[in-house]
């Protein structure tokens, strides 16, 4: 009884066979009860303490668990940060930051950065530039538009009068290491790490499509024809770079191969940083940390570029595995770490820089990126309607500050190196493209991959379906 | 030839054991005095040891001549080397006529080596050979070591992408062998695809064979260790020299895996009356690495299709590369080659794969059974060599697998199987020159049914072939049928000149022109 609702509405070919592995018994199969989940470790549970801690930051506000809110998959929530596609920071919690959080689930799979025969892979941060988990969660606790602290010392003095998570930390790591403020930091990290890998909540696998592979729950018609069309090299060929097959870092289908691309996002005007002289959109106080970039040809539209790989953020100083630097290797200039697609319905804004707001944004504009968007790329754009972007108005995605079109293509990224972005696969269709321009999703397709992205949405209860957390942005009729 | 050699240097020595039996025992009569006593018990034994040495000799005598017959036998089945009408493969399985002057060869007598089915050319092109790696027709002696090699040069262009044309060496390989005892021996093949193999070239290096065979009595060998699969008519014999066509048949590379070999042992051997047979444990397949989701086409055009490692079997085949174990497979290969110029052998070949990969929480019940089976004969009456094979392989339980990755391109199949006629005639000979015409038709589909989908979900129209920019073109289909015509032209029998010309049904973009350069000793 365990896996004959697998698939058997869309695949009665298969049914007998559940029904003969049914009769044999097979394995539990995630239907019987529940083990309770393993106890934390003392790091782990200073690790938790520590992550939900807004004393530690310099503005008493702000702790991990700020940006990366458990609700929304260990991501940020655009409502607490004034709408924008990026948090705020700072002693005064008004200083923005340059990219859309991350979710942390899942993030303890993630391979250290390596290069798998030349392809960049791996590391943590949308850059890869951390070695570890560790490494990346000590950042935020000295980075100034962030928790704020001036170094080390300063967070070690806030721990000392934390009430929340001082005890639990010297239970784990003991007294002696508080008199060294690196190595307490160091702790910290190790400790945050030990929580986003320990605690189950991370990792549940416990998604619609996760119950559906146990046979538990059936996908609609609508889900699985997603699911088909995501795999489908010639339509959505989502798997191509999120693999819905594991992929050796976990025994699960983690729908991220943790490669690098450039896939050409428009450049987001809500990042205060994307402006000639930036400043705060909450105090207006000047932005003197948007970095200088020695990597940005001088001929190029902006200032500031935020090219992932090749910069403009440096690997960590306390990194005791550096990542080598990629930025005089421009080649790689504009290319972002892939993300799991886990959840992916509960952490808009979408992309490194939060450009679009929906899943629907965002396939309707990968289908149709290299249709008639902009005129550098498409010199002859053909109106919208039929044979034209049916989404996205000529001149409409790749834009000016002030909302006029940008004739420049890839506006994101200097116009040197817009060779980077990836125009060779599906679901690009650049002019070239021998299949013609239309989109190789229809309007009906992508709310089918809509459809399927939502069912990767983690805490699906096969007992009792109808309380699964829907996300808005699946709900029938959604835009 | 070279068994013969040896015979007569076995009776030889048999005579010069009876005369000097002879003056011994003159000798013995002359003493008559003093000791004579100690003498003649003295004479005695030694008379004991000579009978003893005697029944030895006449006993091995007496199997050589068992063996000779036996090795008339296969040779008589394979079309008899006079007459001149025979195949390529025919014209290795002979004694070669200069094998006498093979360097080593004058190391023999003094070899403990007997002339044993060993002794004939290393892969001599035998119905179900058990004893020797494919198809080398000579071997180099010396204290039983043997060294052999063969290899293949193409050109091929497809006269659809003649950007796509190549001209390469496809593969060397040389073999070691070496001889322990007259019934002991050890064969490797190593090989070298593609030219150059490093990280950074897309050349592979390869330990093709590396077996031990012992024979157990006259009707038994066992073998252990990595060994080809006695499967079809190509996959044991598959130097240039023996098989029409610059590249392989399309059914004996994607439904039997050619060159497939597996770790394991077996037992083998024949009858008198011209039957062989072939039973064995190895290893199997693997099926966790199954790739659902390939990107661009695996293939795009028929030489990729032979290279890809995309059909079923080539896809999962361990090679013996830290080849799981956990599943044996078990087959049996029988032949017949009785009736000279006729060649009849089947085999099959069942067991349970590595599993396909599943998540933890919702593993795969039972196993992938993966079976494979086939039916070949090869007629030669006069200068025509006439040929047929079947072949068909399943792979059990991969409904599930298959329902959990909707839209892939490369579902795993449920059976897939092909078969292919061939027809050659000897159209020329002039001394050691030979012209060889031939037309194949073959059938192959890598995906006759499947469970848990309804096929590949293969994209329509042009598609990205890779991630350059710009490099279009349509997703080749998995199944076709082909027509091969064209010619081999043998200088002597280790050599080969190839050309042909192949027409494709379904890709008909992959019909291509093709030059092949063989050579085998």
């Amino acid at each position: 009884m365990l896996r004959e609702g697998l698939r058997a509405a869309a695949l009665p070919g298969v049914l007998p066979m559940l029904l003969l592995a049914g009769c044999g018994g097979g394995g539990d199969g995630g239907g019987g009860e529940t083990p309770a989940p393993p106890a934390l470790t003392a790091k782990a549970v200073a690790g938790k303490a520590l992550f939900f801690d807004t004393s530690l930051s310099a503005s008493g506000r702000q702790s991990c668990g700020t940006c990366h809110v458990p609700s929304r998959a260990f991501t940020a929530d655009p409502a607490t940060d004034h709408g924008l596609p990026v948090p705020l920071g700072g002693r005064n919690m008004d200083l923005p930051g340059f990219r859309n959080a991350p979710s942390l689930m899942y993030a303890f799979l993630t391979p250290g950065f390596f290069l798998d025969q030349g392809t960049p892979t791996g590391g943590f941060f949308r850059d890869g530039r951390a070695s570890s988990l560790a490494v990346q969660a000590q950042q935020p606790f000295v980075t100034e538009f962030e928790m704020a602290n001036q170094d080390a010392a300063e967070v070690l003095s806030r721990l000392q009068a934390s009430t929340a998570s001082l005890q639990a930390f010297v239970t784990a790591f003991g007294e002696s290491v508080l008199s060294d403020p690196t190595a307490t930091l160091a702790a910290m990290g190790e400790a945050i790490a030990a929580y986003e890998t320990e605690d189950p909540g991370f990792a549940p696998f416990s998604s619609k499509y996760d119950y559906w592979l146990q046979g538990q729950a059936q996908l609609t018609s609508q889900e699985l024809a997603g699911l088909a069309l995501f795999n489908n090299p010639g339509k959505g060929n989502c798997t191509a770079c999120h693999p819905s097959q594991r992929q050796g870092y976990s025994d699960h289908a983690l729908f991220t191969d943790f490669t690098y691309d450039n896939i050409g996002v428009p450049r987001n005007w809500n990042i205060a940083a994307n402006f000639a002289h930036p400043v705060s959109p909450i105090s207006g106080v000047p932005l003197d940390y948007v970095p200088g970039q020695s990597n940005v040809p001088a001929a190029a539209e902006y200032a500031y570029y935020d090219m992932g790989l090749c910069g403009p953020f440096a690997p960590p100083a306390n990194d005791p595995n550096p990542r080598r630097s990629f930025q005089t290797t421009t080649t790689l200039c504009g290319v972002f770490k892939v993300p799991t697609l886990r959840n992916i319905a509960l952490t808009a804004p979408y992309f490194h820089n939060g450009e679009f707001p929906s899943l629907h944004k965002v396939l309707q504009w990968y289908v149709t990126r290299d249709i008639n968007n902009n005129t550098g790329n498409n010199p002859t754009p053909v109106p919208a309607g039929p044979g034209g972007n049916p989404y996205f108005p000529v001149g409409t995605a790749y834009v000016n500050a002030d909302g006029t079109p940008d004739l420049l293509q890839y506006n994101d990224l200097p116009v040197d190196y817009d060779a980077n972005v990836n125009i060779g696969e599906i679901p690009y269709t650049p002019p070239s493209f021998a299949g013609g321009q239309a989109p190789t999703l229809t309007a009906a397709e992508i709310d089918q991959v809509v459809a399927f992205l939502c069912t990767l949405t983690d805490g699906f209860d096969p007992k009792n379906p109808a309380a699964y957390n829907v996300p808005a942005q699946c709900q029938a009729g959604a835009p | 030839m070279k068994v013969r050699a040896m015979k007569r240097t076995k009776h030889s020595t048999s005579a010069a054991i009876l005369l000097l039996t002879a003056a011994l025992g003159a000798g013995g009569a002359a003493q008559a005095a003093g000791d004579e006593d100690a003498r003649l018990n003295a004479l005695q034994k030694q008379l004991e040891q000579l009978q003893a040495t005697l029944q030895q000799l006449a006993d091995e005598n007496k199997a050589l001549r068992e063996h000779e017959k036996e090795v008339d036998r296969k040779l008589a089945a394979l079309g008899a080397p006079a007459g001149g009408a025979a195949a390529p493969a025919l014209a290795q399985a002979a004694p070669a006529p200069n094998a006498a002057a093979l360097p080593g060869s004058s190391a023999l007598p003094n070899s403990p080596a007997l002339p044993t089915a060993s002794a004939l050319p290393p892969g001599s092109a035998m119905p179900a050979d058990t004893s020797t790696p494919g198809g080398n027709p000579l071997g180099t002696f010396s204290n039983g070591l043997r060294l052999w090699g063969y290899g293949e040069v193409y050109y091929t262009l497809p006269t659809s992408a003649r950007q796509e044309s190549q001209f390469d060496l496809a593969r060397a390989v040389f073999g070691i062998g070496y001889k322990f005892d007259d019934r002991t021996e050890f064969n490797s093949e190593y090989e070298v695809e593609h030219a150059v193999a490093s990280a950074d070239d897309v050349g592979e290096f390869e330990v093709e064979q590396f077996y031990v065979d012992r024979r157990l009595n006259d009707a038994v060998t066992v073998r252990a260790g990595l060994f080809l699969m006695p499967f079809g008519l190509l996959n044991e014999h598959h130097e240039p020299t023996n098989f029409y066509g610059v590249q392989r048949n399309f059914v004996e590379t994607l439904i039997i895996p050619s060159t497939w070999r597996e770790g394991g042992f077996n037992l083998h051997g024949d009858t008198a009356a011209g039957f062989s047979w072939n039973v064995g444990l190895t290893t199997g397949f693997d099926l966790s690495k199954w790739d659902f989701a390939p990107e661009f086409p695996p293939y795009r055009n028929a030489l990729d299709l032979e290279d890809s490692d995309t059909a079923p079997l080539q896809a999962s085949h361990q090679e013996l590369a830290l080849a799981n174990a956990r599943h044996l497979s078990q087959y049996l290969a029988l032949g017949y080659y009785g009736v000279p110029g006729l060649t009849l052998g089947a085999a099959i070949s069942t067991g349970d794969a590595v599993p396909v990969p599943a998540p933890p929480n919702a593993p795969i019940p039972g196993n992938q059974r993966v079976t494979l089976w086939e039916a070949h004969a090869r007629w030669m009456p006069s200068r025509w060599d006439l040929s047929a094979l079947y072949a068909r392989g399943t792979i059990s339980n991969a409904g599930l697998a298959n329902a959990s990755n909707p839209g892939s391109p490369n579902p795993i199949p449920a059976s897939f199987y092909g078969y292919y006629f061939q027809g050659a005639y000897e159209l020329w000979s002039h001394g050691d020159y030979k012209l060889n015409p031939f037309v194949r038709w073959e059938r192959y589909n890598m995906g006759a049914s499947y469970d848990g989908t309804t096929g590949p979900v293969i994209p329509v129209g042009e598609v990205p072939l890779s991630a350059a920019p710009g490099d279009y073109g349509l997703w080749p289909a998995n199944h076709d049928r082909v027509w091969t015509l064209g010619a081999n032209f043998y200088i002597g029998p280790h050599l080969v000149l190839k050309t042909d010309y192949q027409w494709f049904q379904e890709n008909v973009n992959f019909k291509r022109f093709d030059l092949g350069l063989g050579v085998a000793f």
